[in-house]
C-alpha cells in the first residue's frame, strides 16, 4: 500500500474512531473549551464586521435611494454648489438628460431635541423624474410647491401621529420653522432613504431654511436612455469640464466610497483587535491537538505497526483540527450574530457620531461577511492543526520513546524558537519604520503581530530560564510543592509554554490598549483643559444627535455679543471640502481671539500668540495636525482651498494639535475666510464672560436672551469637558469589550491545559500520595504551576504589551487619525488588572487541583 | 529497627450490589510478619498480591478484618495519618519504576525526604548518598528517560529507602526487567534491608525472585495457602 486514494480513505476511516472520535467523546470538556476558544474569536470578528457592514450598507442605501435613476450627481467640493452651474449644465436638457438640483441637510423634528431627521429640498418640476415617489392617499409632487409645506414618510407620520394637514416643527440652522404635512409617502424611492426618517419640502424653501440661498447641494443628473459605455463616459468628461470650481461630478455610490474610507481606519483597528481574539483560539487548537497527540503516541506507534501510513495519521488529526474548526466557527458566527446587535450599538453608534451623524444604522446580516468569518475560524483552525498532525505522521511504528523523551525532544526546540522568536522582534521593529499604505497603518499591524508571534514564540525559553533560576529559592520559600509545580512546568513544557503563550498574547493586547487609551485620554483632557478657554460654547439645536450640524444665524450672534456679562465671542463656521477624493474641513477662527487667549497649542511647540499674530496680518492659514499627516504638509508650505472663482492657495503657517476629528482642517481668520467664501453665520461661537460673571449665570442669561427666538445647544466650559471625554469614553467602549474577551479565552486555556495535564498526571499524582504526599499538598502544587503560568504570562504579556503600546501610539494611532499622542501609562488600572488576571488564573487551577486530589490512588497507579 | 506487620482475616471485596456479583480479592487472609523479616507473596496474575500491599501500604481499607503494623490498626488512620505512614512508616517499589519523569534521579530520590520536612540542601546530600549506595552516584542529573529499566528501579530504591522506612512494599519489582538485571536488583534491596533491619513484603510471581525472600507465603484466589 502506497497511501493511494483508496488506501488514504481506508486508513482514514479506520483511523478516525479510535485516534479522535473516541478520546473526544471522553474527553467531551476538553473537546467543548477548544470548540468555544474558536467560537469566541470568530464571533467576536463577525460581530465587528456585521455592524461595520450595517453602517455602510445603511449610508449606501441612502445614497441610492437620494440618487434614485440618477447616472451622475454633482456634489459640492466646498460650500455649495452655485446656482450658476444649472445654467453651465442647461446643454444636458437638450440632450435628453433630466436636471434635478436639491438641497440635502439635517434638522431636529419637533423640538430642539427631537429626532434628527434628513431633510431634501427638491425642484418638484424636475425631481419626478430623477426620484420615485407614491402617495398615500393620492396626491402629487407639486403639494410641495407652498412654502411651508412638507412631505413626510409613513413611518415618520406613524412615529410623530402626522397626516396630510398636520402642522409640525422643524429646528433647522437654530431656528423652529413649523410646517404643513401636504402629503404622505408610502416607503418607496427617495421615502426609503434614512430608514424612513426623510422629509421633503420645496427647493428654495430649504435654501432659505439651511441657509443656502443661491447655492445648491446637489445635482442629480438623469441621463437619457440607452446609452452605451462610451457615451457615459462622455457625458460624464463634458460634466466636468462644464462645471465652476467648487464642485465634482461622478457616479452616486463614490459618496459611499468616501465615506468608507472615513470609517476604514476605524473599522481596519478594531478588526485587527478581533484578530488577537481569534488568535487566542488558535492556540487552543494547536494546544488541545498537542496533547492528544502526546497521549496518544503508544496508540499511533501501534497502528502504524499495524500498516496505518503517515498520511493517513496526518489525515485523521487534520481532520480533527478540521472539526474543531468547523463546529468552533460555526457557532462562532451564530454567536457573532448574536452580538452583532450590541456590536452595532457600540461600533455604529461610535462611528455615527464621529463620522456620519445622518446614519441610522439598522443590523444587516450580510452572508459574505459570516461566510469570511466562518472560513478565517476554519482556516486559522486548519492551520493551528498542521504542526501536531505532522508530529503525529512522524511517530515510529511500535513507537518506544518515552513520554519524557519526547517532551525533552520538544524541550530541544526551546532555543530554535527562542532565535525564531528574538529574530521576529527585530523585524516586528524594523516594521515601524515605514509610512502608511494608501492611508492605513498596514505595517504597523504586521509589528505588533510580529511582536505577539515573537514573545509567544520565546515562552518556552521564558519557562526554562524561570524554572531554572527560581528553582532552589522557590523551593525554600514554598516548600517541596514549589518544586513538583517547577517540575511539572518544564516536563510538559510543550503544553505549558502554549498556556503562557495564549496568556501573553491576551495580556499583551490588553496593557497595549489600556496604555494608548490612557495616553489619548490623557492627552485629550489635557488639550481640552488647553483648547477650551472660553466659558460658554454655543452650538445649533441638533435634535438628538451628539455632534452639532447646521448654523447659528448672524442675528443669533449678534444677540449674544448683547447680553449684558458677555465679554468677547468667538464665532468659528466650517465646510468639508475634498482633496484628491479625500475629506477635510475648511475651517475660520478668530485670530485675534486666540492670539489673545493662546488657546491653539501648536505641535512645534512655538508661541500661538505669536504665531497667530503674524499670521493674521498675512491671510495665512493654520492647518490641523492631522491634515498635516494625511496630506504631508508642512510649515510654509501652499495649501490649495476650492472657492467659488477657482481654487486659491494659502500658505500654511502652523499646524495646531486637534483631536477634534481626525479628518483634518484648514482654518482661516474668520474675515480672510468670508472674502474667499461669503458665507454668513457660524457652526459653534465661544463666549467669554466678564468678570464676576460665573459661567452658569452666563449660561441663564445667554439663553434668557435666545429662547423663543433661536435654538441653541448653550454648555458651560466644564460641561462640555465632561461630554468631550464622555464621548471618548463611549468610543472605546467596545475595545474594552474586547479585550475582556480575549483574557477570558486566555485565562479559559489555563483551565483547559491543567485539566488535561491533571489527567495525563493521573498516575504521577497516584504516585505522589503513594509517597505520602497529602491531597492538599498536591492541590498546592498545581495552584503554584497555575501561578507560574500566570506570572510568566504577566511578566511576558506586560512585556510585549508595553512594547506594542509604543506602536499603537506612535505609528497606528499616528498613521490612523494622524495624532501625535503622549505617552502616559494607568499604572493603577495596569496594576489591578494585572492582579485581577493572576487571581482568575489561580481559580482556574481550583477544578483541575480538586480533581489531582480526588485522584483515585490504587487505580491511577494500575494504568499502563 | 524493621515493622512488625499483622493482618487479621483481611478480606477485600470490589463491586457488587444492585444485584451484580462482586469480585473477592482476598478473603480471610491472616499473617505476622516479625520485624526485619523478608517475605515473598507469591502467586499467579490476579491472586490478590498487590491487593494485600496495598492494604499494608495503607493505600486501601479492608472490606473486613485488620491490618496492624506495629501496633496500629491502619484503617483507623486519619487521612493525614495515612500520608504520613506513608511518607515515614512504609515505601513501595513498584514493577513499572513509577520515577516521575519530569525530575531527575537525584530530585527523584530527594523527594520524600523534601516531603517529610527536611530542608533543601540536606535533601539533596542524603539522596546523593542514597544513589550511591544503589551504585548511580553519576546518574545524579539523569532523567529517568535517560536510563535503563534497572537504573531506573534502583533510582526507586533509594527512593523508597530515602526516609528509612520501617517496612518495605515490593509489587513484583523485577516483573519489568530481564533476569540478570532483576536478579542484581534483588541481591542489592537484600542487602540493603539486611544491614538496616527493614522489614519488606515482595509479592512475585517468580519462584526465582521469591527465592531472596525468608519466608513465602502463597496466595490463589485471595487465599493463602497452607
Amino acid at each position: 500500500m502506497t497511501g493511494s486514494s483508496p488506501g488514504l480513505r481506508c486508513g482514514f476511516c479506520s483511523l478516525i474512531g479510535p485516534l479522535v472520535l473516541r478520546p473526544a467523546a471522553k474527553d467531551r470538556l476538553r473537546f467543548l473549551l477548544t470548540v468555544s476558544g474558536i467560537a469566541v474569536g470568530v464571533a467576536t470578528i463577525a460581530a465587528i464586521r456585521l455592524a461595520n457592514a450595517s453602517v455602510l450598507s445603511s449610508f449606501s442605501d441612502t445614497v441610492d435611494f437620494v440618487a434614485g435613476k440618477a447616472g451622475i450627481t454633482v456634489l459640492a467640493d466646498g460650500p455649495g454648489i452655485p446656482e450658476a452651474a444649472l445654467e453651465r449644465l442647461a446643454w444636458l436638457r437638450r440632450a435628453g438628460a433630466t436636471l434635478a438640483p436639491a438641497i440635502t441637510d439635517t434638522a431636529a423634528a419637533g423640538a430642539a431635541d427631537g429626532e434628527v431627521v434628513e431633510v431634501l429640498g427638491i425642484d418638484p418640476l424636475a425631481d419626478a423624474a430623477a426620484r420615485e415617489y407614491s402617495f398615500a392617499p393620492e396626491a402629487n409632487l407639486f403639494s410641495v410647491f407652498d412654502r411651508d409645506s412638507i412631505l413626510v414618510t409613513e413611518a415618520f407620520a406613524a412615529r410623530h401621529s402626522l397626516r396630510a394637514g398636520s402642522s409640525f416643527s422643524l429646528v433647522t440652522n437654530s431656528v423652529e420653522r413649523t410646517f404643513r404635512v401636504a402629503a404622505v409617502l408610502r416607503p418607496t424611492g427617495a421615502a426609503r432613504a434614512a430608514s424612513g426618517s426623510i422629509v421633503f419640502m420645496d427647493l428654495a424653501v430649504a435654501q432659505e431654511a439651511f441657509g443656502k440661498v443661491g447655492r445648491l447641494d446637489r445635482i442629480d443628473v438623469v441621463l437619457p436612455p440607452g446609452l452605451s459605455g462610451d457615451d457615459r463616459a462622455r457625458f460624464e468628461e463634458e460634466i466636468r469640464a462644464s462645471l465652476p470650481p467648487g464642485t465634482t461630478a461622478g457616479r452616486p455610490e463614490r459618496r459611499t466610497e468616501t465615506v468608507d474610507r472615513l470609517v476604514r481606519a476605524f473599522r481596519v483597528n478594531l478588526s485587527a483587535l478581533g484578530l488577537i481574539a481569534l488568535l487566542v483560539g488558535m492556540y487552543f487548537v494547536y494546544n488541545t491537538l498537542s496533547i492528544s497527540v502526546l497521549r496518544r503516541r503508544t496508540d499511533i506507534g501501534t497502528v502504524r505497526a499495524l500498516g496505518a501510513s503517515k498520511r493517513s495519521v496526518f489525515a485523521v488529526f487534520l481532520a480533527e483540527g478540521l472539526a474543531l474548526g468547523v463546529l468552533g466557527s460555526a457557532a462562532g458566527t451564530a454567536l457573532g450574530v448574536a452580538l452583532a446587535k450590541g456590536a452595532l450599538l457600540l461600533v455604529g453608534g461610535t462611528a455615527t457620531e464621529i463620522y456620519l451623524p445622518s446614519a441610522h444604522p439598522a443590523l444587516h446580516l450580510d452572508p459574505f461577511v459570516l461566510l469570511l468569518a466562518f472560513t478565517v475560524g476554519v482556516v486559522s483552525s486548519v492551520l493551528s492543526a498542521l504542526a501536531p498532525a505532522l508530529e503525529a505522521a512522524s511517530v515510529e511504528p511500535a513507537a518506544t520513546m518515552r513520554h519524557g523523551s519526547v517532551e525533552a525532544a520538544r524541550r530541544r526546540r526551546t532555543r530554535p524558537l527562542a532565535l525564531v522568536g528574538s529574530a521576529l522582534l527585530v523585524l516586528a521593529f524594523l516594521a515601524t519604520r515605514p509610512g502608511p499604505v494608501n492611508g492605513l497603518p498596514l505595517f504597523g499591524f504586521v509589528s505588533v503581530f510580529l511582536i505577539v508571534s515573537g514573545v509567544s514564540l520565546l515562552a518556552p525559553a521564558a519557562v526554562m530560564f524561570a524554572a531554572a533560576r527560581l528553582d532552589r529559592p522557590a523551593l525554600r520559600l514554598f516548600g517541596v510543592e514549589a518544586r513538583l509545580a517547577r517540575a511539572n512546568l518544564t516536563g510538559s513544557l510543550s503544553r505549558t509554554s502554549v498556556a503562557v503563550a495564549a496568556l501573553t498574547m491576551a495580556l499583551a493586547m490588553m496593557v497595549s490598549v489600556a496604555v494608548m487609551v490612557g495616553s489619548f485620554r490623557t492627552t485629550v483632557a489635557t488639550w481640552v483643559g488647553q483648547t477650551l478657554a472660553s466659558d460658554l460654547f454655543l452650538s445649533p439645536a441638533s435634535g438628538r444627535s451628539g455632534p452639532s450640524f447646521g448654523r447659528i444665524p448672524d442675528e443669533a450672534i449678534d444677540l449674544v455679543r448683547a447680553v449684558p456679562g458677555v465679554d468677547e465671542v468667538d464665532p468659528s463656521l466650517a465646510f468639508s471640502a475634498t482633496r484628491n477624493g479625500v475629506p477635510f474641513t475648511v475651517g475660520s477662527r478668530l485670530f485675534a481671539f486666540i492670539a489673545k487667549h493662546g488657546n491653539l497649542p501648536l505641535v512645534d511647540g512655538r508661541d500661538t500668540r505669536k504665531v497667530f499674530t503674524e499670521a493674521l496680518g498675512k491671510d495665512e492659514a493654520m492647518i490641523s495636525e492631522p491634515f498635516a499627516e494625511k496630506f504631508r504638509v508642512k510649515v510654509g508650505e501652499l495649501v490649495e482651498l476650492p472657492t467659488d472663482h477657482g481654487p486659491v492657495k494659502v500658505r500654511v503657517a502652523g499646524i495646531y494639535t486637534d483631536y477634534s476629528n481626525d479628518r483634518g482642517t484648514v482654518t482661516l481668520d474668520r474675515s480672510h475666510f468670508q472674502r474667499l467664501w461669503p458665507l454668513a453665520g457660524a457652526s459653534t461661537v465661544a463666549v467669554t464672560l466678564k468678570d464676576g460673571v460665573s459661567p452658569e449665570e452666563g449660561a441663564r442669561r445667554v439663553a434668557a436672551a435666545l429662547r423663543g427666538r433661536f435654538a441653541l445647544r448653550v454648555r458651560t466650559n466644564a460641561t462640555l469637558r465632561r461630554i468631550v471625554l464622555k464621548i471618548f469614553d463611549r468610543t472605546f467602549a467596545v475595545t474594552y469589550a474586547l479585550e475582556a474577551v480575549a483574557l477570558a479565552v486566555a485565562v479559559l486555556g489555563v483551565f483547559n491545559t491543567l485539566t488535561a495535564l491533571v489527567l495525563e498526571r493521573r498516575r504521577e499524582i497516584g504516585l505522589l500520595r503513594v509517597l505520602g504526599t497529602s491531597a492538599a499538598r498536591v492541590k498546592r502544587a498545581i495552584r503554584y504551576e497555575a501561578a507560574a503560568i500566570g506570572g510568566l504570562g504577566a511578566g511576558l504579556g506586560a512585556l510585549a504589551g508595553g512594547a506594542m503600546s509604543l506602536v499603537l501610539v506612535h505609528v497606528i494611532n499616528r498613521q490612523s487619525f494622524g495624532w501625535t499622542i503622549a505617552m502616559h501609562a494607568p499604572w493603577g488600572f495596569l496594576a489591578a488588572a494585572l492582579g485581577l488576571v493572576l487571581l482568575a488564573t489561580l481559580a482556574a487551577a481550583s477544578r483541575p487541583a480538586g480533581l489531582a486530589a480526588a485522584t483515585d490512588v490504587a487505580a491511577a497507579l494500575k494504568e499502563e | 529497627m524493621g515493622a512488625r506487620v499483622i493482618a487479621e482475616s483481611v478480606t477485600k471485596s470490589y463491586g457488587g450490589g444492585r444485584g451484580a456479583a462482586g469480585v473477592d480479592a482476598l478473603l480471610g487472609v491472616s499473617l505476622a510478619l516479625e520485624p526485619g523479616s523478608f517475605t515473598a507473596l507469591l502467586g499467579p496474575s490476579g491472586c490478590g498480591k498487590s491487593t494485600l500491599l496495598n492494604l499494608l501500604g495503607a493505600l486501601d481499607r479492608p472490606t473486613a478484618g485488620r491490618v496492624l503494623v506495629n501496633g496500629k490498626d491502619l484503617a483507623t488512620l486519619s487521612e493525614d495519618d495515612r500520608d504520613a505512614y506513608r511518607r515515614k512508616t512504609a515505601a513501595t517499589v513498584f514493577q513499572f519504576f513509577n520515577l516521575l519523569p519530569t525530575m531527575t534521579a537525584l530530585e527523584n530520590v530527594a523527594l520524600p525526604l523534601l516531603l517529610e520536612g527536611v530542608s533543601p540542601a540536606d535533601a539533596d546530600a542524603r539522596a546523593a548518598r542514597g544513589l550511591l549506595d544503589v551504585d548511580l552516584a553519576d546518574k545524579e542529573h539523569a532523567y529517568p528517560y535517560e536510563l535503563s529499566g534497572g537504573q531506573m528501579q534502583r533510582v526507586a530504591v533509594a527512593r523508597a529507602l530515602a526516609n528509612e522506612p520501617a517496612l518495605l512494599l515490593a509489587d513484583e519489582p523485577t516483573g519489568n526487567l530481564d533476569s540478570k538485571t532483576g536478579e542484581q536488583v534483588l541481591a542489592l534491596v537484600a542487602g540493603l534491608v539486611k544491614e538496616r533491619g527493614i522489614t519488606v513484603v515482595m509479592a512475585t510471581h517468580s519462584a526465582e525472585a521469591a527465592a531472596h525472600a525468608s519466608l513465602i507465603l502463597r496466595l490463589r484466589d485471595g487465599r493463602l495457602e497452607p
